[in-house]
């Protein structure tokens, strides 16, 4: 177990910062709206981190201090934040396909802008981000604690007024208008809680990464994060968790199948060099097969159901 | 800026914005049909660049799994052009048998469509990294003992144009007279803007949509094919990944000129070329922004595009 942990300390702390990414997808998408522009307000978030730790706090030597992340990540996600609803006021009139443009444009420009600024490190970014633990594995404290707050939110959003608002709009904004919930309000909130939560994880990636540049929080994030909430599910945060765990372990669970012996030389090759066809097929056919994702509602009820009263 | 400087800018914004008006033609025919995005289109124009290249007789490089490679016959630029614009074709049917189809059979939700096809698109984009390895490729030059520039001004106020360029134009303007005259003088053209107009009545009124929509990837492939090959003649086939970036900006042309317009998407091409190529010096590693910015814009402006009507949301 030990080597275990060992071996996937790193793997591990990406997986649980994929699936409190996937939920910053999931968010907007409650309400409907197709919005891809949390690896924005991701990579903001990760250059907050960046620029705070190595040019404006001056710690003492050793490692960096813990609390100084949390001030961080509560700075990049008042940042963030704001950005989102300077962002999200006028870009949430649009409705489908034309709000998933308008926010694959906002993170194309962010990265423009990131690759061009002096205070970003342009191209070459930001290196030698301190480390607030000694081993990676640690960074757990960080990332666990951040997708439970971020689950609980979610799963009990589902449940209040403004979780209920989100998903009448979903099924119909129209009617959902005429019933006096006000489409512009719980949109731009529910944009706004992304990009918040989106920013803090951005923060805590800076340091776990190490360094921070323009290739991060691009378009290939967005796509990760729909395969995630897609094939994962998207009617019930539990979809996107469960889909961001699993599809950041896959390509290293090819790689370990690729390993084992027996198979022929060509399949394993395969496997290990061709992950990312895989994963793109998966994408296409878990939309085209399981247009909810592979976790629904209706399931979690009849998983329910079957632990309470066993036989039945 | 002096008049022979600023013709030279307006000519090379011209002929980069004639790709651009050709690549977002493929997008904006797919979705006047079917009224979805298809994403795969920047991974075709990937596809038919490196199989042009093939075409051509070149080598693959050393890393993917056809590392040291050769086609046996050593094609003519031209014919390369055309054989490579046709397995780009052919990939549009494959993206609509397997991300398009079963979804239309379902008659399921468009932004559904945009993930299947993004799907596929990882796919594609990952099949030739792992076919042709990620090492950027240039094509033999076709345009050899010819002059590398072109003076359009007089001897002492010269305006110079890349000769590439001018062939990326022509080309750009072949395929629009081609596209223009099967729309407008053919029967095909007839019915494809029958069914773009209203897919359910056409089909009622007899017309085999199924097949047209196939022809419409066709059509839409090709130009993919040919953008692809005419952007690698010019500036090299940069890798796998070359074409998304270039996909993305085709995005910006097409809400330009509003989506689904084939008019709209030729004038979108152009001003974002000419806008490109009047961002000043000094602002020159923020190009690549100016796409995306006209898209953010245009989008919150003018949703429609530059030349289309306003859509009323019907309950």
């Amino acid at each position: 177990m030990a080597t275990f942990l060992a071996t996937y300390d790193f793997l591990i702390v990406s997986m649980v910062l994929a699936a409190v990414l996937a939920l910053t997808l999931y968010l907007p998408l409650m309400a409907g709206q197709l919005s891809v522009a949390s690896p924005g307000f991701y990579a903001l978030g990760g250059y907050v981190a960046a620029i705070l730790s190595t040019k404006v706090f001056h710690p003492p030597a050793g490692l960096y201090p813990v609390s100084l992340v949390l001030v961080e990540m509560a700075v990049a996600a008042v940042l963030s934040g704001i950005l989102g609803i300077a962002v999200g006021l006028p870009a949430l009139r649009l409705r489908g396909i034309f709000l998933a443009l308008a926010t694959i444009a906002f993170v194309q420009i962010l990265g423009v802008v990131a690759l061009n600024l002096d205070v970003t490190g342009g191209a070459i970014g930001i290196f030698g981000i301190p480390q607030p633990f000694s081993s990676q594995m640690q960074y757990m404290w960080l990332a666990l604690p951040l997708l439970l707050v971020s689950m609980v939110f979610v799963a009990r959003l589902e449940r209040t007024r403004t979780g209920r608002a989100l998903i009448a709009l979903r099924e119909d904004e129209v009617a959902a208008a005429a019933m006096g919930v006000s489409p512009t309000y719980y949109k731009v909130l529910a944009f706004t809680a992304s990009a918040v939560l989106a920013g803090a994880v951005g923060a805590v990636s800076a340091h776990f990464i190490n360094t921070w540049n323009s290739r991060q929080g691009t378009f290939d994030t967005s796509v990760n994060l729909m395969a995630f909430v897609l094939v994962g599910g998207s009617r019930t945060f539990v979809g996107p968790v469960l889909g961001g765990l699993v599809l950041t372990a896959l390509p290293e669970a090819l790689r370990g199948i690729a390993g084992v012996g027996g198979l022929p030389p060509w399949f394993a090759a395969f496997l290990r060099d061709g992950r990312l066809i895989i994963f793109g097929l998966l994408i296409a056919i878990g939309t085209v097969f399981f247009p909810q994702g592979l976790i629904t509602p209706d399931l979690l009820r009849r998983l329910g159901r079957g632990r309470r009263t066993p036989g039945a | 800026m002096t008049g022979t400087l600023l013709l030279q800018q307006v000519l090379n914004g011209l002929a980069i914005g004639s790709v651009y008006a050709i690549f977002a033609l493929g997008y904006t025919l797919i979705f006047s049909v079917l009224r979805i995005i298809n994403f795969t289109h920047g991974a075709i124009f990937t596809l038919g660049a490196y199989a042009a290249y093939a075409l051509t007789g070149s080598q693959f490089g050393i890393n993917g799994l056809l590392a040291g490679a050769t086609f046996p016959i050593r094609l003519p630029f031209v014919v390369a052009l055309i054989g490579g614009s046709i397995v780009a074709a052919v990939c549009g049917v494959v993206v609509e048998r397997l991300a398009f189809r079963p979804l239309r059979a379902r008659g399921a939700d468009p932004l559904l469509s945009l993930v299947s096809s993004l799907g596929v698109a990882v796919a594609l984009v990952n099949i030739a990294q792992y076919l042709f390895g990620a090492e950027p490729y240039s094509y033999p030059d076709p345009l050899a003992g010819y002059p590398s520039a072109i003076n359009f001004g007089s001897a002492n106020q010269p305006i110079l144009v890349r000769t590439v360029q001018v062939v990326i134009f022509v080309v750009s303007m072949v395929m629009l007279a081609l596209l223009t005259y099967l729309m407008n003088r053919t029967r095909t053209g007839k019915a494809l803007r029958a069914v773009a107009e209203d897919l359910t009545t056409s089909s009622l009124l007899g017309i085999d949509t199924d097949r047209l929509i196939l022809l419409t990837f066709v059509i839409s492939g090709f130009l993919g094919g040919v953008t692809g090959t005419l952007i690698g003649l010019s500036v090299g086939i940069a890798g796998p990944y070359f074409g998304i970036a270039f996909g993305l900006k085709g995005l910006a042309v097409i809400v330009l000129g509003g989506l689904g317009d084939i008019p709209g998407a030729v004038v979108g091409g152009l001003v974002i070329g000419l806008a490109e190529s009047f961002v000043p010096a000094h602002y020159i590693a923020y190009r690549e922004a100016v796409p995306f910015a006209l898209l953010f814009v245009v989008l919150l402006v003018r949703p429609q595009g530059l030349l289309g009507r306003a859509q009323v949301q019907k309950v």
